[in-house]
């Protein structure tokens, strides 16, 4: 299968900040990413550079075979939805529909007509006066219409209420279906359920780098967290990477990612979940973090 | 992408046709009316320059700046339609939709600013034929469509003004990226620029012409010339320029000395024995001007300065939409 | 026609959920030889999860012999699961009552009984792989 987005060493400065650091991952074409990561990790500048709306100031990233770049076949073959589901509020729905008619060459008017009349999303009201979660529908629709091979989604549900949030994945996996396996999503969001019952890919971002990339299957089978009495970690360490390690007076609780079986019986191995996983990873950039803060102090 | 900026743009442009077309009416009636008092007047006169002159005013109060006024059609538009053209969908972060839509940001700006600068061109086109056609009997009594103000607001310049306001306004927009801050620099930058040429670019776009002539006569170029300067020059070289004020200390004594009121005046003095005594003593009189031949040649530079600035600022603009991040 | 619901905090695969789902829908008749299950994208409307999930576990039935896909038409019914013996259910009620009964005077309270039985069945089929 091959890849729909491959990126090297990726990385975006502003001035003297770096929003994204050597970012290379992997999606491979017909998965459903899940981007995750705290606030300012570089989420957002990630998926706008996999748009096309930023360039690099360093690496490659190779989105359906090229650059993003500013050119109709690639514009028509992904789709963007940015965190506040950019449309012109005083135009209608069925305005937005003739717009994408006229400026896109492939473009489904009677899908979006069919799944917002199914939700019950008024064609003819002012986008501006719709309902947050109606608008991301709407939105959503007219980026489906234009029947894209790549969906790049920031962060679209964060604003929404229960309800709205399932209708919106609904419709997310009801493309996915109907397009058979030809439709790859990267999703960026905090609401790890969703992402559970939705994703089977993981690119988590912490630090303006990502930490692990790669399938969840294989990704939480790849880690353990080891329970057992507080002792010398030295061996686990060796044999295994530790991702982040919570010691009491009494009991070390390390999740680890493997590097080989788990060979000592004082541990008690437990299968890790996503939100475990992703928590560990996010915790463990924050300690490192600290611990950098906390030199910078000593050295000072 | 058309039918986008028209939709964008609809409502806007049905209010400035009906706007335009409202102020058209009135400078359509008022120069009627003009002309007929004009046509009248010169009928009574019967070819007598000096009644004509002294005709009683062709326009008065508001009505009279009617041509001041069309200068703001320029600035209206760079300000209302240019600056936020980027801007507004950069804050709005509409580009966010219309930049990941099929069309490249070039052809988005080509559709867009193209279509703006057209209407400028023909906003400012329709406001320069109304106002040369309203001017047309103030021209013909004061020969003066020459003269900075009017030259300003009839033939072709307007059409350069207009496009050069609305280029502006789009090129600070997208420099900004915020409509607030491009509009003060529309209304800075315009003023600026049309301040600075007017008085210190046009008198030179060609050579001026000086002419001498005796200090008892005068001289007045003929047409609708552009008078630069005009005044004595004495032997030295020293110029002065018309007015009493600036005359009497560069005088020599003796004709000073001739002038009505002043202290050591004898009986027979007058202005006309002043000027006997200058020309008497090497004073020239003089005047510097721009020939009536020359108004369209101007017309067509200072236009074309207008365009290429606009030009220069488009150019600039797609430039950075290109390169720079949404 | 039978539908879905997914777990997201319940532990267990969504994709094992839906197998069990079915599973026990023949079991308890709610689903009979020769019915047609839920589509793909049917599912995934109704339940909002990766379609590639629906699609495996469809595969492990079609695997486990239950379902048959016939191309152009859907996945359909073939067979029930294989049951026990009538009575062994209530033969194994009353031998289970017996244990409770026994862990309680031992001092076991339900959360250790549940946690004790998971730990059992996981052992049982971690041997019944190896063998």
């Amino acid at each position: 299968m091959s890849a729909a987005i491959e990126t090297r060493e990726l990385s975006k400065r502003y001035r003297r900040v770096s929003a994204l650091t050597d970012c290379t991952v992997t999606v491979p074409e017909g998965r459903v990413s899940a981007l995750v990561g705290p606030n300012g990790a570089g989420k957002t500048t990630l998926l706008r550079m996999l748009a096309g709306l930023a360039s690099p100031t360093s690496g490659t990233a190779s989105v359906l075979g090229g650059m993003p770049r500013q050119d109709p076949a690639f514009l028509a073959e992904i789709g963007y939805l940015a965190q506040e589901i950019p449309l012109y509020r005083r135009f209608t729905a069925e305005d937005h529909i003739r717009i994408g008619a006229h400026l896109n060459p492939h473009w489904d008017a009677s899908l979006v007509r069919t799944r917002l009349k199914e939700l019950r999303i008024p064609l003819d009201q002012r986008v501006g006066t719709l309902s947050g979660g109606q608008r991301a529908q709407v939105a959503l629709a007219l980026t489906l219409a234009k029947r894209p091979r790549l969906l790049l989604l920031d962060e679209p549900v964060a604003a929404l209420d229960p309800l709205a949030r399932r209708n919106f994945l609904a419709t997310l996996t009801s493309a996915m279906a109907d397009a058979e396996g030809t439709l790859t999503v990267v999703l960026s969001s905090h609401l790890i359920t969703d992402l559970e019952r939705v994703c089977d890919h993981l690119i988590l971002l912490a630090g303006s780098r990502v930490q692990i990339c790669g399938d969840i299957d294989m990704l939480l089978a790849e880690h353990k967290v080891l329970i057992g009495p507080r002792k010398d970690t030295g061996p686990v360490e060796r044999a295994h990477t530790v991702v982040h390690a919570v010691t009491t007076a009494r009991q070390s609780t390390l999740l680890v990612r493997l590097g080989g079986p788990v060979t000592d019986p004082a541990y008690q191995a437990e299968d890790v979940s996503l939100e475990e996983l992703v928590l560990a990873y996010m915790g463990a950039d924050e300690a490192n973090a600290d611990k950098h803060l906390m030199a910078v102090g000593e050295d000072s | 992408m058309t039918w986008l900026v028209w939709r964008q743009y609809r409502v806007q442009a049905a209010i400035a046709f009906a706007l335009l077309a409202a102020v058209a009416a009135v400078i359509i009636a008022d120069g009627i009316q003009i002309a007929s008092h004009w046509h009248s007047t010169i009928a009574a006169c019967a070819g007598n320059s000096t009644c004509l002159l002294q005709a009683s005013p062709l326009v008065n109060g508001v009505v009279s700046d009617l041509p001041y006024l069309s200068m703001i059609v320029p600035v209206v538009l760079g300000l209302l339609w240019g600056a936020p053209l980027v801007a507004h969908e950069l804050e709005a972060r509409t580009s966010d939709f219309a930049w990941t839509q099929s069309v490249t940001r070039m052809r988005w700006l080509t559709a867009k600013a193209g279509a703006l600068l057209l209407v400028a061109a023909a906003c400012g086109g329709v406001t320069a034929a109304l106002i040369t056609w309203w001017s047309g009997p103030i021209n013909a009594k004061f020969a003066s469509a020459f003269t900075p103000g009017q030259f300003d607001t009839q033939g072709i310049v307007p059409i350069g003004y207009a496009l050069f306001a609305m280029a502006l306004g789009i090129a600070a927009g997208t420099a900004a990226r915020r409509t607030l801050p491009a509009t003060a620099v529309v209304l800075g930058g315009f003023i600026g620029l049309r301040l600075v040429i007017s008085n210190f670019l046009r008198p030179h776009y060609m050579a001026a012409i000086t002419t001498y002539y005796h200090v008892t006569g005068s001289f007045t170029p003929p047409g609708q010339a552009w008078i630069l300067a005009q005044g004595g020059l004495s032997p030295t070289g020293r110029v002065v320029a018309e007015g009493w004020g600036d005359l009497y200390p560069a005088l020599p004594a003796v004709c000073r000395s001739l002038l009505p009121g002043s202290p050591t005046s004898k009986s027979g003095s007058s202005e006309s024995a002043v000027f006997s005594c200058m020309q008497a003593h090497g004073w020239r009189g003089f005047a510097t001007y721009q020939p009536s031949s020359r108004y369209w040649p101007f017309q067509g530079i200072e236009t074309g300065i207008y365009i290429l600035l606009a030009a220069v600022l488009i150019a600039a603009t797609f430039a950075v939409i290109r390169r720079r991040d949404a | 026609m039978i539908s879905f619901r997914v777990d997201g905090r319940s532990g267990v695969p969504p994709y094992l959920q839906i197998v069990q789902q079915v599973r026990q829908a023949l079991r308890m008749g709610v689903l009979d030889v020769g019915d047609q299950l839920p589509t793909v994208r049917e599912v995934v409307a109704a339940v909002a999860v990766n379609p590639n999930t629906v699609l495996k576990a469809y595969r492990d039935l079609e695997r486990e012999g239950l379902v048959e896909a016939r191309a152009g038409q859907g996945t359909f019914v073939r067979k029930r699961p294989p049951g026990p013996p009538p009575g062994t259910h209530s033969r194994l009620g009353r031998s289970l009552a017996r244990w409770v009964r026994d862990a309680r005077d031992a001092g076991l309270d339900d959360e250790s009984m549940e946690s004790l039985l998971r730990i059992t069945l996981r052992a049982d089929s971690g041997s019944e792989q190896i063998a």
